[in-house]
């Protein structure tokens, strides 16, 4: 039984048993609530709650009419499911490790944050300009033969493999 | 089962399944970018292929939600800014090595370094906000 529990909850799993219950989650979020995959307008969900009274436009759209609503469960929910992961498979409760470049970059946890944070006010203009991130566009809108979604898709891949190159001779000194 | 109840648990299972596939790991991301480890892009393909086979079998099964609806896909808007987004978007994985979901697995997790993503994520969607109310833009 040892080794069964470790194969679930320790050893990463294998790709396709990721892109298997990923794939799922598509066609299971429409027949429950009728309601496309996505995570991205979830941080204007999040924005509304920290904000509720805020009369910008977009926060005042459609997708806010409910408040912050069920975006907030799905993130947290997001948040809550990998917690339980790393609590089954034996990891730290808390850790400033980022992979390969904090192993490489010896700058401050609150420095390393500060790049992260650019890093994130791209990801966050980025996908609501293009109308999505990975799951909106790349897993719903593919599977779904979005145009869009293939237009947005091939700008994601494109910067990511240029900036990723950029960060990996100007940051990463060219290693890894 | 309540709709928010639905949301938590659907949610749960993605980010515990993010996690297990090692999507929350910095170096499968920058694998993935360099060519060196194409694991995500694999989780991303089957995940795409097995969302397509199940809405149309969603659909072949009838089309209706749990709750007898009409199944219904709206079709996100192509704009001719639609690829600026994505570029825009793009440098931000690259520069986090995270997307805006993976980034809340990292969270979970522990990794607390996500806390800047995040905040950075706000703040970039505060700003399109603010774009969309003084351009003529439609919110959406």
């Amino acid at each position: 039984m040892n080794g069964l529990y470790e194969s679930i909850f320790v050893n990463p799993w294998p790709w396709w048993v990721g892109g298997l219950i990923i794939g799922i989650l598509v066609p299971l979020l429409y027949y429950s609530e009728n309601t496309a995959l996505g995570v991205s307008t979830g941080y204007g969900s999040v924005i509304k709650l920290l904000r509720p009274r805020s009369r910008l436009k977009w926060l005042n759209s459609k997708s806010f009419e409910e408040g912050p609503g069920w975006r907030i469960f799905f993130l947290g929910g997001m948040i809550l499911g990998a917690f339980i992961s790393a609590r089954l498979g034996g990891r730290p409760l808390l850790t400033g490790e980022m992979g390969i470049f904090t192993a490489t970059v010896s700058w401050s946890p609150l420095a390393t944050a500060l790049f992260f944070a650019v890093g994130g006010f791209f990801l966050g203009l980025g996908a609501r300009i293009a109308g999505g991130c990975t799951s909106g566009h790349s897993i719903h809108g593919l599977a779904n033969l979005q145009i869009s979604s293939v237009v947005a898709t091939i700008g994601f891949l494109a910067a990511g493999t240029f900036t990723t190159y950029l960060v990996r001779v100007f940051i990463l000194g060219g290693g890894g | 089962m309540g709709r928010n109840t639905t949301f938590l648990i659907l949610g749960t299972v993605f980010g515990f399944t993010l996690s297990r596939v090692g999507a929350s790991e910095y170096d499968l991301i920058y694998g993935m970018f360099t060519g060196t480890d194409l694991t995500l892009a694999w989780v991303m393909i089957t995940a795409i292929i097995i969302g397509h086979f199940g809405m149309r079998l969603l659909n072949l099964a009838g089309g209706k939600t749990r709750r007898g609806e009409k199944v219904s896909v709206k079709a996100k808007p192509l704009k001719s800014i639609t690829i600026v987004g994505g570029l825009i978007m793009g440098v931000g994985w690259g520069l986090s090595g995270a997307c805006p979901g993976t980034v809340l697995a990292q969270l979970g997790e522990g990794k607390f370094i996500a806390l800047g993503t995040i905040a950075g994520l706000v703040l970039g969607t505060y700003t399109y906000a603010l774009l969309v109310e003084r351009g003529s833009d439609s919110p959406g």
